[in-house]
């Protein structure tokens, strides 16, 4: 196998594993906070939820740690060119990350869960609204870093061929990084508005811990509405001009667009086929695209035979990929609008569908947000820095493809036996419920 | 300035060896002083609360490298490839070990955690020290100052004693923690082990050197008086231990401990990843360092984070120290 397709095999299978669990950090953190906080305040119920999803967040959040270790050190493993030349940039924020967000994190989750008894009620209701903050730094930071590795601003090149870093702060201020990360944080609140409505209705269903299922519904559904909107409008749409913008290659191969046209229809569905250049079978929505890419109906939209063949991303994934993202997008904040609708009217309860609905909709977030760094990442292909560095020029140049492939085994091995000791242990905090599992953290 | 980065990195990486190297070192004597299965849960939630902050030394640490020294950072973690893996492939098992283990009541649950806590503590300290060894002995660096190093050279015979002394060392460490951090029958085993333990530290301190003499020469320089400071805490360490005097012993063991690390920083500087002879050099500071706008707000925005963190560090943790009582 070639040593490039080796090396980015098992950078998109451990990242794409991670991340399932930080979606799930940044989107319960708030969540833990709050009910941390009602239940130092004497609400007996909400001290019952905080200790719930304190330990659904803690198991979540150790498989997270754990998986999170190898990525930062891939990076000098198996992307050495590519760190040599780049590190003095996005070193900054990775540095930054461990810094000011993991410390953060990490200790004041060590002071959440052991510190019961120990320190001052505040301390704890503190440590909750910290891990919190330190959760989404974490996301900022890293977003951070791929934006500049998209969108490179605040460098420059020297004779020798290194990226020097001319600013940090517009590293760290571009816009285009922070729609991009508001993006990101609105489908983990999405994501973590989900797990609480889906677990709530879960109970709801099977007439358990009837008081707090139902507040967790409500406060479920009321995230999932308003952040379900907000991962659309504003922050997906600023997404999309930014890379209509910047990567204009890359919407062609997102929308299935082979050839440049005038009036440019949205394909809804089609089987884009980059053999033959084609869009197989498609449904469209006539002049949508030009209007949605330029706010024109007859702009003209490049399509791929605008670019030479070697800088074409593979089209495939990125056009499937993002039709999974803003299918499922359009799916779960139906879903989320009509049980917001329901909740105001008071006969939310009164809907099974409905709370089915939200129960089975709990992974949609979850294979958006997957589906959408897929469109990311692999529609920015050859590029590791867009522009710049092409990713066959990152890898290590001592590291070969067998050595590659054998951590990649190793990997994905072990990956399994997390992803299934993960299922099994929250599975079995969510058959236990609320109640019991309070009961044994008071004990 | 690029000394200055030479500073910050080393001060990380000993904060990481002080902090974590105590809860690696508790992994890796619990068979010898907890006998039951409370105890052994004991001794893991003495090091509950902390062990993931403490592990995040390392991280901050590989992060500054990163963005202070790109070369270095990329020309080690790319040739020492599979030993790097394997490490990462056991911090991940000892994160589980210890993050997993009380989430299910059942007995052969905890057993299996509590082995694969043991077992992989034991082979980091053991890796960390033959990294370690490897980095004094120097690196077979490539003409673009990349290189491969196979496992069987990475496990040369200078190498891997470092390695057995980092694990004797690391295990006085976490001894005394324990010491200080719970009481019980444990404990008191705990207790017992701490002057048998420090007779093989010295010991291999002894040898250590002696090889490291017959490695590297003596210079004569200000370097050569480090070791009477690491011989100092190691005899302060008996005595305060002999006249349970814990936490006194517990800092002992840290200056002794920390004492090595300088020695071992002070011994490469100025480089980052020295050359095997013959080829001289080595990946220096300078050479690895980007530009000094880059250097510059690196440093800053990171010796402004590790002040804030050691400030509500030890604001906050200090509150959950006090007396575990292991029983069982």
């Amino acid at each position: 196998m070639d040593v490039v397709i080796a090396d980015r095999l098992q950078f998109a299978f451990t990242i794409m594993f991670h991340y399932l669990f930080p979606i799930t950090t940044m989107g319960l953190a708030p969540f833990v906070a709050l009910y941390t906080i009602e239940g130092i305040r004497g609400d007996a119920d909400a001290a019952k939820a905080a200790a719930f999803w304190t330990k659904i967040f803690a198991i979540n959040f150790a498989i997270g740690v754990v998986t999170g270790i190898p990525m930062e050190f891939q990076f000098g493993t198996n992307w050495a060119a590519f760190s040599a030349a780049s590190g003095a940039v996005i070193g900054q924020p990775l540095a930054m990350e461990g810094v000011y967000a993991f410390f953060l994190e990490s200790i004041f989750l060590g002071v959440l869960l052991y510190g019961k008894g120990r320190v001052a009620p505040q301390l704890l209701g503190a440590s909750a609204v910290l891990v919190w903050l330190g959760s989404w730094l974490s996301g900022f930071f890293i977003v951070a870093t791929d934006a500049w590795m998209q969108h490179p601003v605040g460098y420059a090149i020297t004779p020798s061929g290194v990226i020097e870093l001319t600013s940090l702060a517009a590293v760290l201020l571009s816009p285009f990084a922070w729609w991009q990360f508001l993006h990101v944080l609105c489908g983990a609140l999405v994501a973590g508005g989900f797990v609480v409505a889906g677990i709530g209705a879960y109970y709801v269903l099977s007439k358990r811990e009837l008081a707090l299922a139902r507040r967790f519904v409500d406060a479920g559904v009321i995230v999932a509405f308003i952040f379900s909107i907000l991962v659309i409008f504003p922050t997906g749409d600023r997404n999309g001009d930014d890379v209509t913008k910047y990567q204009p290659i890359k919407l062609a191969a997102m929308e299935g667009l082979f050839r440049s046209t005038k009036d440019a229809p949205l394909a809804i569905i089609g089987m884009p086929d980059s053999h033959d250049h084609d869009l197989i079978d498609p449904i469209y929505v006539p002049d949508i695209l030009s209007f949605l890419a330029y706010g024109n109906f007859n702009a003209n939209v490049k399509g791929l035979n605008a670019y030479a063949d070697t800088l074409e991303p593979p089209v495939e994934l990125t056009y499937y990929a993002y039709h999974v993202m803003v299918g499922l997008g359009t799916i779960f904040a139906a879903i989320a609008m009509l049980a917001a609708f329901y909740l105001w009217r008071k006969r939310l309860f009164e809907e099974p569908a409905l709370l089915w609905a939200l129960m089975l909709g709990m992974p949609f977030p979850y294979i958006a947000s997957e589906a959408g760094w897929i469109v990311t990442e692999v529609g920015r292909q050859p590029w590791i820095i867009y522009g710049l560095m092409r990713t066959s020029a990152g890898v290590s140049p001592t590291v070969a493809s067998g050595e590659a492939i054998f951590t990649l085994i190793g990997f994905a091995g072990m990956y399994f036996l997390l992803g299934v000791l993960f299922l099994y242990l929250v599975l079995r905090e969510i058959a236990l419920g609320p109640s019991a599992v309070a009961e044994h953290a008071a004990a | 300035m690029s000394v200055i980065a030479f500073i910050l990195i080393g001060f990380m990486l000993t904060m990481y060896v002080l902090l974590d190297g105590y809860d690696l070192g508790v992994g890796a004597i619990t068979p010898l002083v907890a006998r039951t299965g409370g105890e052994r849960e004991g001794s893991m939630r003495s090091i509950g609360p902390f062990w993931n902050g403490n592990e995040v030394w390392l991280i901050a640490a590989g992060g500054a490298l990163f963005a202070l020294f790109p070369k270095a950072y990329a020309s080690s973690f790319s040739g020492f490839y599979l030993a790097f893996i394997i490490v990462l492939w056991l911090l991940m098992f000892r994160g589980v070990a210890m993050e997993l283990r009380a989430h299910f009541p059942s007995e052969l649950w905890h057993q299996f955690w509590d082995a694969c806590f043991f077992g992989s503590s034991l082979l980091l300290i053991l890796l960390y020290g033959v990294a370690l060894g490897n980095l004094l002995h120097g690196v077979p660096l490539g003409p673009q100052g990349y290189f491969s190093g196979d496992l069987a050279e990475l496990l040369n015979p200078y190498a891997v004693m470092v390695g057995i002394f980092a694990v004797a060392t690391l295990m006085l460490h976490g001894t005394t923690f324990l010491v200080m951090r719970t009481q019980g029958p444990a404990a008191e085993r705990a207790r017992r082990l701490v002057p048998r333990l420090w007779r093989v530290v010295l010991v291999l301190y002894v040898a250590v050197s002696a090889a490291t003499i017959f490695e590297r020469g003596i210079g004569l320089t200000w370097i050569d008086l480090i070791p009477l400071l690491s011989i100092a805490a190691l005899a302060w360490l008996l005595f305060a231990a002999l006249g349970k005097r814990e936490y006194a012993a517990f800092g002992a063991s840290s200056l002794f401990v920390a004492s090595l690390l300088l020695q071992a920083a002070a011994t490469i500087y100025p480089y980052l990843l020295p050359a095997l002879p013959p080829r001289p050099g080595g990946i220096s500071i300078f050479d690895a360092a980007p530009s000094p706008v880059a250097l510059m707000s690196a440093l800053v925005v990171t010796i402004v984070g590790v002040i804030a963190v050691l400030i509500y560090g030890t604001l906050v943790l200090p509150q959950m120290a006090g007396k575990l009582s292991v029983e069982d």
